[in-house]
């Protein structure tokens, strides 16, 4: 391909489930003092779209919608080597659902350009749907690859391997094509030299900073702000319940032989019943 | 005319419609699950249960359909359809929605990795509500009184409620989109109870037409393949043998493979650590990034028991957990904990197992006598 293909990769900050700050008392997520982070899933995606470009050549360019600081993934990107991001934010998009989260992304997408490849992670860590790629594709009507294991190109055309239950699927497909990029896919490389001494000068001068991270909004990509946020939404959280606590009732065994320590859980739990019940050879 | 306000249109009729998953012809367990758990919707509202079924020489799958609840079953044979592909299923799902006199008010589909890439396609075409990954599902009120959209303002009768875990399950959340219909869902595998199967049931079975226009080709199947391995079909094995960082190396996952073959359905899972680390593939891993199991045992070999790996298997009947640290958190939650060495516990335990088991032989012999 001569004119080189045009690569997307949507990433999204989440909180970090990982770290206790911000954990609010009954268990929620306070955003604003969570501590945050690119979610992890989208690590293998921005893996795929890097290794899409070194090897067939053209221009990654990464995509985010969140409040301001998002723009933090998005410098994440540039350090691993995308070339141009775009942060779309906008009060209007406040608790939009997949669906409205789908509508805005696929203005961006309009907005920006042709597509030749879109790599998505698989879900998120913070809502867990893996919803929001395949509506983004609807929208685009395109098709799709969910759970990309691996990939390569020849003659304009992806091939790739996608999980299934109990087994994978091998698939021919036409660019543009949208792919939601599997945990099986190779980790994301280290971050290279050139990449964070490019952020950090960046960093340092705000103006040369709008040339690589673009800040749009809703009404930048012409979309509809009737069709985002709660009123875009066709689903709303009507209302959450806390799960009971784990714990208390696990019955120790230590301090003894192996052999003691078995034997002492064969006598104390079910387990015999399950060895000679159905479940056993 | 009646002073009340016209709540027919809050909650229109339809019923409610499970699509089918197969796999080369295999019907998928989450199928017959979807069906137990429609069957209970439909049932609360006084609703049929449709139900459709996609692929190629289905032969007496249909049939099988009504037998585990379903009203009535549509088929979709063509060899378009043989393996899985997200274009020209969607177009059949879509056709034969639009074919409906009246959207279904409920449609179901697994969280499986055909459910999850094909019900946001469908829910994204039709703009109504899709809840990922329930482990819940019911039917009931709602009444909306958020002003932000005075036109969704109302008191809705027949509402799904789509429940499912929320941040790291410490949460469970609701979730509702009565104003269109189909309001959509997939259910977790392995979470919802089938119908006990009725032979000779009978139900209305119906022919969809199959339409493909040119586009739906623009993705083609070269080879689907299922692997037959021990250790891969986590969500269907009765017990698990899962390894997680304590087992020191990939090595340590061969003794827990003889441990497994102690048991008849078995499967080794493992945490997301030992899967990044590469010491096993991940169709193994269990946890929020992995499966959720709930196997009738599963024995935690080195797992800390992060959350992460928690919510994957908390739900599960027995947990037997072998730690060397006896602070590790998943002794707060496993039912018996060994504080102990692996290598010298999971040997001891695979010598006991066989022990209990031959001894089982000798006494059937016996008692055949």
């Amino acid at each position: 391909m001569s004119a080189g293909l045009n690569i997307y990769v949507l990433v999204k900050q989440v909180p970090d489930t990982g770290s206790k700050a911000g954990l609010n008392p009954d268990g929620t997520i306070d955003r604003a003092k969570a501590k945050r982070m690119l979610n992890p899933f989208d690590r293998f995606a921005l893996q795929a779209a890097l290794h899409a470009k070194r090897t067939y050549g053209g221009k990654v360019t990464a995509i985010s919608m969140g409040p301001p600081p998002a723009v933090e993934v998005l410098l994440e990107t540039l350090e691993h080597g995308v070339d141009e991001a775009y942060l779309l934010s906008d009060r209007r998009l406040a608790a939009s659902d997949t669906l409205a989260t789908a509508y805005a992304l696929h203005k961006v997408l309009n907005y920006i350009g042709k597509p030749d490849l879109i790599f998505c992670g698989l879900q998120t860590t913070d809502g867990d749907t893996a919803q929001v790629g395949p509506q983004i594709a609807e929208r685009l009507g395109l098709p799709q690859v969910t759970y990309c294991e691996d990939f390569h190109m020849e003659d304009g055309k992806v091939h790739a391997r996608r999980i299934i239950e109990g087994g994978y699927q091998k698939v021919v497909a036409d660019t543009p094509l949208l792919i939601t990029v599997a945990n099986s896919y190779h980790p994301l490389e280290y971050k290279s030299f050139r990449g964070a001494w490019r952020v950090r000068r960046l960093a340092r001068d705000q103006e040369e900073m709008k040339k690589y991270i673009h800040s749009i909004d809703l009404d930048v990509v012409e979309a509809d702000p009737e069709r985002t946020g709660l009123k875009g939404s066709p689903t709303i959280v009507a209302w959450t319940e806390k799960v009971g606590e784990l714990g208390g009732s696990c019955t120790m065994h230590e301090g003894q032989s192996a052999h003691e320590l078995v034997s002492d859980v064969l006598k104390a739990s079910d387990l015999e019943q399950l060895l000679v019940g159905a479940i056993s050879k | 005319m009646s002073e009340q306000p016209d709540v027919s249109a809050f909650c229109p009729k339809g019923d409610v419609l499970v699509i089918a998953e197969q796999i080369l012809g295999d019907l998928q367990p989450v199928t017959l699950e979807l069906l137990g758990a429609g069957r209970i919707l439909a049932d609360k509202m006084e609703r049929n249960l449709k139900c459709l079924v996609l692929g190629y020489n289905l032969g007496d799958i249909p049939q099988k359909l009504i037998e585990a609840g379903a009203d009535e079953v549509y088929v979709a044979d063509d060899k378009e359809l043989f393996s899985y592909r997200t274009l020209p299923y969607r177009r059949v799902v879509i056709d034969f929605l639009d074919s409906l006199p009246e959207a279904p008010h409920t449609c179901l589909l697994g969280s499986t990795t055909t459910g999850r890439d094909l019900a946001p396609r469908i829910s994204a075409h039709f703009d109504t509500g899709l809840t990922a990954d329930c482990t819940e599902l019911d039917i009931g009120p709602y009444e909306h009184k958020s002003k932000v959209d005075p036109s969704k303002i109302g008191l809705y009768p027949n509402c799904l409620y789509a429940i499912r875990p929320s941040f790291g399950e410490s949460l469970k959340a609701r979730i509702l989109g009565p104003w269109k219909n189909p309001q959509m869902a997939t259910t977790r595998p392995g979470v919802m109870t089938p119908n006990k199967y009725e032979p000779g049931r009978k139900g209305k079975i119906t022919t969809v037409p199959v339409k493909l226009v040119p586009e739906d080709y623009r993705l083609i199947v070269a080879d689907t393949v299922r692997e037959v391995s021990k250790g891969v079909k986590l969500t269907e094995a009765d017990v698990i043998i899962g390894g997680g960082y304590g087992l020191g190396s990939a090595d340590g996952f061969d003794l827990l493979r003889q441990l497994a073959d102690t048991f008849e359905n078995s499967a080794i899972g493992a945490s997301r650590k030992v899967v990044d680390l590469g010491w096993i593939p991940y169709q193994h891993q269990v946890g929020q990034t992995g499966k959720t199991v709930r196997p009738k045992l599963y024995i935690a070999c080195g797992i800390s028991g992060a959350i992460q790996h928690r919510v994957g298997m908390s739900k599960s009947g027995l947990i037997i957990a072998i730690n060397k640290d006896p602070d590790s958190p998943i002794f707060k939650f496993a039912h018996h904990g060994i504080v102990g060495d692996i290598y010298q516990i999971v040997p001891e335990m695979i010598k006991q197992f066989a022990e209990i088991q031959s001894g089982r032989g000798v006494e059937a012999v016996v008692g055949s006598h």
